[in-house]
């Protein structure tokens, strides 16, 4: 017998409750969860709550973004990194995740999934640090 | 040096510096143990990718699995932490070669650890490389001259062949892949030796011997020491051949020794064990057979259109109380072009070098031997074959006929010819000359233990009294009636005063 992984389970439950109605949806959660209780999945739960969000999002085009920045950012300038970021990954919405952290001395650090644009002053810094001890 | 030098030297460094910006794939480090890594994220990398670790060690992507990669580390993984941020650099593992290297000792990742200072290299190799194809192939047909006459007479190697030496522990392995380094002094031949796991302090004697014999000039030493973690011993034979490489395709000859390959198959191992590959046979994971075909298929001779040059390989396996059907020699035997087998008992029997003349064979050699050699050697190998036969059945009985008394005292004299001291490589015109006297019954009448001093004299009087037939030889590795003729006036004249 071939183990399931999380993210199989996770597609599994996103396609059996796809398009469903509020009555259909309730029936499918009771068989989902007795379905976990009966593999004994059920301490994976949040492993795979994640994994669905991970597929949802997916399907519904949207991007959650993590972005790091030295100081609070403008309005203007969120906008702008939305519509890039729109345009690069073909996506429908961005959802920013904020957090400031001012060790990043300045700029931006974009981070999603796992792809990063890093933009900071900290990175810059390190790169001609790297470049100013180079072995030669 | 003045501030002043100081701060416009900066400021120009600092002026020539440009980042560019791109987006990064990173992962996130979700264990480290015993050299390996698990990483998270890194999507779309590729297997055998570089990736790096936050204090810029170095690890290679091995397993590519849904949500995690197995990530072997090259450095120091002491520091690495869970959580940390691992980039992907788009590159395949290389390591820097240039013709600085040559001399040197390195290690897995070609960075010097002789204390001779930055080996100066601007051209990169992978050290994975898919094996030059047929087309650009061609047959063996000139000898690597080993200096060891057992080999040179009855096992002979040719640039390019693959030629396994294999035997027990303490049979003289690693002595004849030293002396044929030492042998290879004005033979225009490159030298790697790639030391798998194996103890410093031997690796030390080895380079402290072969700086002795003016072998370092034309010698690499790729080192992975046993208390390095598995992963660089690992890739070690693949730096080697990597840098191998780089002198064959300027056209050289390389000689490249493995030592030994059963280590690097344990070394191998451990790493699969430890990313959880399902283990076969002897616990070696599926594809140790492909480890080290994929290895020995890079030696090989090119042909003149793709610039000509050539690797030799003399890859040494370590056997377990003479069993050569273990897991690794079989594979090994299998996909070399012939094998030195070197036995215990006739090491203690003070045969050495001890090789097994019956289970050796070289599968292509006798192509690149000389015709002088092949003509003095030609009965040898059967000569010897008779011998240890009639060895066995003389024990019982003393009543022989004449013929097999004296095939019996042949072979006795044969045996204590082909015995040869560690470090004291012959040269194969004077190998020629004492395999001539052999075969040609002129050694029959001399007692068994003045041999080896009839075999000095001769060397030195025939050196001496025969110098158009030595650079006869030398020069154009043909056999003249007239050489022959000159040859043996001598050997009977020494004869007649020895």
């Amino acid at each position: 017998m071939t183990t399931l992984s999380n993210n199989d389970i996770a597609r599994a439950i996103y396609l059996v409750s796809k398009d469903k109605t509020h009555a259909e949806l309730h029936n499918v959660i009771n068989k989902i969860v007795s379905f976990l209780v009966r593999r004994r999945l059920l301490s994976k739960t949040e492993d795979i709550l994640e994994r669905l969000n991970k597929i949802i999002n997916h399907e519904n085009q949207k991007i959650i973004a993590k972005l790091l920045s030295a100081k609070k950012l403008k309005e203007k300038t969120k906008k702008e990194l939305t519509s890039f970021l729109r345009e690069r990954y073909k996506a429908k919405e961005i959802v920013f995740t904020e957090t400031i952290n001012e060790k990043l001395l300045g700029g931006i650090r974009v981070e999603i999934n796992d792809e990063i644009i890093d933009l900071t002053v900290k990175n810059k810094i390190k790169k001609l640090q790297e470049y100013l001890i180079r072995k030669t | 040096m003045s501030t002043n030098y100081i701060v416009e030297n900066l400021k120009k460094e600092i002026d020539n510096f440009s980042s560019q910006i791109k987006a990064e794939k990173i992962g996130h480090v979700l264990e480290v143990f015993d050299g390996i890594a698990k990483v998270s994220g890194l999507s779309d990398i590729k297997s055998s990718e570089m990736v790096t670790f936050p204090n810029g060690e170095t690890g290679v992507a091995l397993n590519l699995e849904e949500d995690t990669v197995g990530v072997i580390i090259l450095d120091d993984f002491s520091k690495i932490k869970e959580g940390d941020e691992v980039k992907t650099t788009g590159k395949i593992l290389e390591i820097p070669v240039s013709d600085n290297i040559v001399g040197r000792v390195v290690n897995a990742l070609g960075v010097e650890i002789d204390g001779k200072g930055v080996i100066k290299a601007d051209k990169t190799y992978p050290i994975e490389k898919v094996a030059p194809g047929v087309i650009t192939r061609l047959s063996v047909d000139k000898p690597v001259a080993t200096g060891i006459k057992v080999i040179d007479a009855i096992i002979p190697i040719g640039r390019g062949q693959r030629e396994l030496i294999i035997g027990d522990r303490q049979t003289g392995k690693t002595a004849i892949a030293i002396d044929t380094i030492l042998n290879q002094k004005g033979q225009n031949m490159i030298c790697i030796y790639v030391s798998i796991s194996q103890k410093d302090s031997k690796l030390r004697k080895i380079q402290t011997r072969l700086e002795e014999g003016g072998a370092m000039a034309y010698t690499v030493i790729v080192s992975a020491g046993s208390s390095e973690p598995a992963p660089l011993s690992y890739i070690a034979p693949y730096t080697g051949v990597s840098i191998a490489e780089y002198f064959m395709d300027q056209g050289k000859d390389v000689l490249i020794i493995y030592d030994d390959l059963s280590k690097h198959a344990v070394a191998y191992r451990e790493i699969s064990l430890l990313l959880r590959r399902p283990p076969g046979r002897e616990a070696y994971p599926g594809d140790v057979f492909y480890l080290h075909s994929r290895l020995l298929e890079r030696a090989c001779r090119r042909n003149q259109e793709y610039g000509g040059g050539s690797i030799t390989a003399l890859p040494i396996v370590e056997t377990q109380a003479g069993d050569v059907t273990a897991y690794i020699p079989t594979n090994v035997i299998s996909i070399t072009d012939g094998q030195i087998f070197l036995e215990t008992d006739l090491f203690y029997k003070g045969i050495r070098p001890a090789v097994n003349v019956g289970l050796s064979v070289s599968r292509v050699g006798s192509k690149a031997q000389i015709k002088a050699m092949k003509k003095v050697a030609g009965t040898l190998k059967l000569d010897l074959a008779q011998y240890r036969e009639l060895e066995a059945f003389a024990q019982f009985g003393s009543d022989l006929d004449n013929a097999t008394k004296q095939q019996l005292e042949r072979g006795k004299r044969a045996v204590e010819v082909l015995k040869q001291p560690q470090y004291a490589p012959i040269a194969i015109e004077r190998q020629v000359a004492v395999l001539y006297a052999l075969t040609k019954g002129y050694m029959d009448d001399i007692p068994v233990d003045k041999i080896k001093e009839f075999e000095e004299g001769l060397i030195n009087y025939t050196e001496n009294n025969t110098k158009k037939f030595y650079k006869e030889i030398m020069e154009t590795n043909i056999w003249t009636d007239t050489g022959e003729a000159e040859l043996k006036k001598a050997i009977e004249e020494f004869k007649a005063n020895f």
